[in-house]
């Protein structure tokens, strides 16, 4: 067990330094990495509420948001036929009911992979508390020492 | 690791042994194809004569072994589930010429004559999987053969798009290389990014490897080009040179890439991307290798991607062989990158 009563000496607390930001900087990663995850799922969630909303609709005519706060109604003339992008670029055409199910599978992974991600971003914000523990006690070490 | 392509595999593979098992069953000539009139005999019932016949002979004996079930597969008894297979592949982000390799290859493994001694069905197709996989697979990158047979100081490049992963990886590989017995020196060729320098000082001491490094915001070239002169004046084994994150669209920093190049005349130059990135990452890889060339490429955070599309397909697409995949946060969660034990992995019944 390390010696609590000599106080820590300052390159150890740069390297603890160091070790902290290191971490800091891999933890925003996989944050962003999480927020990109939960984004893909909720634009797919979007995307299957659209797709259930066409078939629901009698005639067929949804609102198309054209960006900027702009709409227009537009008819759908295959409101059972997707164009899917299911990977590796690739576009394929697939019933709407087939491609809600594609969908559903897809928010499954990326469900899986924010669960992988969030673990190993928990693990890390534990080392940085225990990093941040060990700063801590170096820093009120040194101040003791110092008014000695 | 590569989770959900080793289920979709699965399920693509007792696909394909459904559609072969049917024409099995069809009577002979009833389909497309078909099984040969001849075979009857199982070997292991043959093996076991009846207690009334004359003990065979061992020629007998040879002949029993010899018969077989002829199976012959057309092409429209595995169309579906080849169709189905190639969806699968797609869909785990494994690149269209990979899809197209994969598929041709088993295709041409599976229709036509099969004449099979005691062989499943189920075995039939996981072979003409392994086999097609592990050509797109290609052969990896043996590292340490490649050090071994070359002069020393080995120099070795890193390149790649910021945030995946470059300059652990540096640090892991010199872990891995000194663990193997091999001295090591790194170069902070990253002087752009705000702590870079730090990162990499604070592995290199970590792991005891010697690090050459400048200032801030100095010119890369000279940082790589010190760190060579130092391993040729120490007897180093291998240069591990860290760069500076970039995208290959932008013009000045491909430049810079290619002024360090001249400089410090790598050996070998390593493309770093994440596995995650899927299908984005083959593209990148493509352009970098286009721009500024590349030998050998790693994939970083290959434990977080459960679809292994860019594992699969960046060997066969850009043709540049996978050297190692990084599979978690410490220092040994590196490993090279083996294709027949990730063949297996992905075929295996576990």
């Amino acid at each position: 067990m390390a010696d609590t009563t000599q106080p820590m000496d300052e390159r150890e607390l740069m390297t603890l330094q160091h070790y902290l930001k290191e971490y800091g900087q891999q933890a925003e990663i996989f944050v962003s990495q999480l927020e990109m995850l939960e984004n893909g799922r909720m634009e797919a969630l979007g995307a299957i509420e659209a797709l259930e909303g066409m078939m629901a609709s009698e005639d067929g005519v949804v609102l198309l948001q054209i960006g900027a706060g702009a709409s227009v109604r537009a008819k759908i003339l295959e409101p059972e036929k997707v164009l899917l992008a299911i990977g590796a670029e690739v576009v394929v055409e697939r019933p709407n009911k087939d491609a809600i199910e594609f969908l559903k599978e897809r928010i499954m992974e990326m469900e899986a992979s924010q669960k992988k991600v969030a673990e190993t971003l928990d693990r890390l914000r534990s080392q940085m508390n225990e990093i941040n523990k060990r700063l801590e006690a170096g820093y009120q070490q040194s101040m003791a020492a110092g008014q000695e | 690791m590569f989770g959900g392509l080793k289920a979709k595999l699965q399920a693509a593979r007792s696909r394909l042994g459904s559609s072969i098992q049917s024409v099995i069953t069809e009577p002979a000539g009833a389909g497309t194809g078909g099984v040969q009139p001849e075979p009857v005999v199982e070997p292991e019932n043959a093996a076991v004569p009846p207690a009334t016949a004359a003990r065979p002979t061992i020629v007998e004996k040879f002949k029993v072994l010899l018969i077989e079930r002829e199976l012959i597969v057309s092409e429209k008894d595995v169309a579906d589930a080849l169709s189905e297979l190639e969806l699968t592949l797609l869909e785990s982000d494994v690149a269209l010429p990979a899809t197209d390799a994969i598929i041709a290859h088993v295709r041409k493994s599976l229709v036509g004559k099969h004449r099979k001694l005691g062989e499943s069905v189920d075995s039939l197709v996981v072979g003409a999987l392994r086999a097609a996989l592990l050509e797109v697979l290609g052969n990896g990158f043996d590292l340490l053969d490649y050090i071994r047979t070359h002069p020393r100081p080995v120099r070795i490049l890193f390149t790649g798009v910021n945030g995946t992963g470059k300059t652990t990886t540096v640090a892991k590989i010199g872990y891995y290389l000194k663990k193997q017995g091999f001295s090591v020196v790194i170069g902070a060729g990253d002087t752009y990014r705000a702590g870079a320098i730090e990162q990499i000082g604070v592995h290199a001491e970590r792991l005891g490897i010697k690090i050459i490094q400048h200032p801030e915001g100095g010119d890369p070239s000279a940082v790589l080009f010190d760190t060579v002169q130092y391993a040729t004046s120490h007897k180093i084994d291998v240069v591990l040179a860290d760069t500076a994150g970039r995208f290959h669209n932008k013009a000045n920093l491909m430049s810079q890439l290619g002024k360090i190049k001249r400089v410090m005349k790598p050996d070998l130059v390593v493309y770093v991307d994440e596995a995650v990135a899927g299908n984005d990452a083959v593209i990148r890889a493509f352009e970098f290798d286009k721009t500024i060339g590349a030998d050998a490429v790693v994939l970083t955070k290959a434990d977080m991607d459960s679809r292994g599309g860019a594992a699969i397909s960046i060997a066969h697409t850009i043709g540049k062989p996978l050297m190692f995949i990084g599979t978690g946060q410490s220092y040994d969660d590196i490993a090279p990158f083996e294709p027949a034990k990730v063949v297996e992995e992905l075929l295996g019944d576990a």
